[in-house]
């Protein structure tokens, strides 16, 4: 899973309890919980890029050896490159246009509706989430097989497919794999947009009601600009995950039987080149590559939403 | 989803490990091979073996190429005998960057390689070098449901074109019954490869012949539309299907398939449809109308690779040892499929034969098509099975007929066979 932190906006309130404590302990403290987490991000997400980065510029064989921009050369020329990419492209698109909708729509449902109720929902939603990663791309292998799905009129009168292969054909796919990823993640999200929208002041709320306000246009002209910053988060988490797909196109090409090629997705394709070709520089390259993508749109992200400014 | 570390999967399980010896010998096998192992090294107590299970590389997973990769860039670890189910591994480990498996026309007696049926050897040639033995043979042979096929009034077919009648009388008279699938990733050496059709020949070192023109390949693929079109031989069959047993049971006729479908489709507990026994024989394979030889496709076999980083006595001790699990009796005995050491082939024959679960005996008809392999579909860097599951498949299940798709497969093998250095001609 991603390993990427991003603060948040500190409410006022607690920055200004923060200086009233006794300041030296609170730093120490402070350090060493902060410390365990330094230590993971440099195993495990420093050390290793930088040894991307490493292997990326160089050859196999050679240490130190510098190659320039030759292994992006050739992996990018390579007649499993653009595919690869172009599948992802088109993944991320129907992934996170659903994913800001429909998370949005339900959290702002969930938020808007009548408190009694809200709980039980909010762990409906979560749910599907709960089930580990893997386990439920597998159970979506069967829900989408019209013999053994539970849904399977769904799928044969709606779509009128007979056939798992039917339904997995390849120009199906970026949409079989961002609704598998949508159940399989939104949960989550629907919590954590509740979570910000219960941050908003009752007081905010209230003056919206008192001023006229109908429950859409407290919706989308009050609480929706409230939470945005939220929304940019999600965004910059959910890109830079969906970039990295690999699970889902491995295993429903194994339930299907190789018919999602191995390199549908572009951390498939190097994951293919080490393991398959042995060729760990070219499949650096790709990594790096998809780490670049990702900060691109970070950083469009951060500075177009204004996720570190204070207000 | 997304993982940040992809460690392949594959875990591994020492079943019993003698430490540090260095007379130890460390055996790679998938569970299937495992019970081979076991008996060998209890019937050759001199030999200590360090037995430990993996995946076997299954479905072109990569997992020996991953962990032969990790061991070339540490100088350690890697397995001195391993055993593959992929047909083709050979082709990959014995080029760079892995350079793995060891040159064996020295090291096996040639009294030993002389007792493999002819052909059995051909995935394991590295230009003139020998670097696996072959554990089992993969042809295939008509099967057919003896006892249905009588009731329906037909006759077992000898060609391919009497074969493409039937399934047409199939389709009109018994709809829902089939003669044939379509929807393996291994159709492509069913049918293509005994239709001699020059799609994957590698004809010199580096050098591939690829012609979706070649009227071998044309004839076979007009031979099978009508049939696709039908629904005698489906596309969207599959005998690994999860759906299969539901779809078919009682209705496969006739199906066009490797040896090994004997006890892993039709025949005994465990198989996919495990019919009543004495439902199910084995029929030689089809010929062309008009020509006395049969061809056959080739889907599967295991191999066992010994590694080059052994040197002196622990080599030959480790080579003794491959020779004994890839021909010996006590070994072979327990292997899955038909093996590919002759001697052993008879044993194990036998006993298939005494088990009652076929129609008729096997031996005549495997001794008949063993050797009946076609050699023009070569073993490739790249998996030409997946590469049919993933560009040919889905299509056909649209609906597409198989003349249609010989030049996307053609234009599948040219990028990848571009890819890895081969010069192709068509």
């Amino acid at each position: 899973m991603l390993t990427e932190t991003i603060s948040l906006p500190v409410p006022e309130r607690a920055g200004r309890r923060a200086r009233r404590g006794r300041a030296g302990g609170r730093h120490r403290a402070g350090y060493a919980f902060v410390s365990i987490y330094v230590m993971m991000l440099l195993l495990f997400g420093v050390v290793p890029t930088a040894y991307a980065l490493y292997l990326s510029f160089t050859e196999a064989g050679k240490p130190w050896h510098w190659v320039g921009l030759s292994n992006f050369l050739k992996t990018g020329r390579d007649f499993r490159f653009l595919p690869a990419f172009e599948h992802i492209a088109i993944y991320l698109v129907f992934w996170l246009v659903m994913l800001v909708v429909v998370v949005l729509f339900l959290a702002l449902m969930l938020h808007g509706g009548v408190r009694r109720v809200v709980p039980a929902f909010r762990f409906l939603f979560y749910l599907p989430g709960a089930l580990a990663g893997s386990a439920s791309v597998v159970v979506w292998a069967f829900m989408l097989d019209p013999q053994l799905s539970p849904w399977h009129f769904a799928l044969s009168s709606i779509f009128h497919f007979s056939v798992f292969a039917q339904v997995i054909a390849p120009g199906h796919l970026p949409v079989v794999f961002a609704v598998i990823a949508f159940w399989t993640g939104a949960g989550g999200w629907i919590v954590v947009m509740n979570g910000a929208l219960n941050n908003i002041s009752d007081e905010i709320i209230d003056s919206a009601k008192i001023d006229g306000a109908n429950a859409m246009q407290l919706a989308f002209r009050v609480k929706l600009p409230l939470i945005k910053k939220w929304v940019v988060y999600m965004l910059i988490l959910a890109f830079a995950a969906g970039t990295q797909l690999i699970v889902e196109p491995i295993l429903i090409g194994s339930a299907s039987l190789g018919m999602v090629s191995p390199f549908w997705s572009p951390n498939q394709l190097a994951y293919y080149l080490a393991t398959y070709d042995g060729n760990f520089n070219y499949a650096a390259a790709i990594s790096v590559d998809l780490l670049f993508v990702g900060l691109v749109a970070a950083a469009l992200l951060v500075f177009r939403g204004k996720l570190f400014e204070l207000e | 989803m997304s993982v940040m570390a992809t460690g392949g999967g594959v875990s591994f399980a020492a079943v019993h490990s003698q430490a540090g010896q260095s007379s130890t010998i460390t055996v790679w096998v998938d569970s299937g091979r495992l019970p081979m192992a076991k008996a060998w090294v209890k019937a050759n107590p001199s030999y200590k073996l360090d037995i430990v299970t993996f995946d076997g590389g299954a479905n072109g997973d990569g997992s020996i190429e991953e962990k032969v990769a990790l061991a070339n860039r540490v100088g350690h670890g890697w397995p001195d005998i391993v055993f593959s189910e992929e047909q083709n591994d050979v082709q990959k480990l014995g080029y760079p960057p892995f350079n793995f498996p060891a040159v064996l026309n020295n090291l096996v007696p040639s009294s030993v390689l002389n007792n493999y049926a002819a052909g059995a050897l051909s995935p394991c040639m590295v230009g003139k070098k020998l670097e696996c033995l072959r554990n089992d043979l993969a042809f295939d042979v008509l099967w057919v449901n003896v006892p249905l096929m009588k009731q329906f009034g037909y006759t077992v077919p000898t060609t391919w074109q009497q074969w493409q009648t039937i399934g047409e009388s199939v389709a009109a008279n018994h709809p829902g019954y089939i003669i044939g699938a379509l929807g393996d990733s291994y159709s492509d050496a069913v049918y293509l490869q005994a239709a001699q059709c020059h799609l994957n020949d590698v004809v010199a070192a580096y050098s591939l012949l690829s012609n979706p023109n070649d009227p071998n390949c044309v004839n076979m693929a007009d031979l099978l539309n009508p049939l696709e079109k039908d629904g005698s031989v489906p596309a969207s069959a599959n005998e690994f299907g999860s759906t299969f047993a539901k779809t078919y049971d009682g209705k496969v006729l006739m199906d066009v398939g490797p040896a090994w479908y004997s006890t892993a489709i039709f025949e005994g507990k465990g198989s996919v449809l495990n019919a009543p026994a004495g439902t199910y024989g084995a029929y030689p394979p089809l010929t062309w109308a008009g020509s006395k030889q049969a061809w056959t496709g080739d889907v599967g076999g295991g191999l066992w690779i010994l590694s080059s980083h052994l040197k002196g006595a622990q080599l030959q001790a480790a080579a003794n040892v491959l020779v004994g699990l890839a021909t010996s009796k006590v070994s072979q005995n327990l292997s899955q499929g038909y093996p590919g050491y002759v001697p052993a082939a008879k044993s194990w024959i036998a006993e298939q034969d005494a088990s009652g679960l076929f129609a008729s005996p096997l031996s005549s008809t495997f001794a008949i098509a063993a050797p009946e392999v076609w050699p023009g579909w070569s073993q490739t860097p790249w998996d030409v099975f997946g590469l049919w599951a993933q560009n040919v498949t889905p299509n056909l299940i649209a609906g597409s007929s198989v003349s249609s798709q010989l030049s996307v497969m053609a234009s599948a093998i040219l990028n990848n066979a571009q890819s890895d250095g081969f010069q192709v001609t068509s």
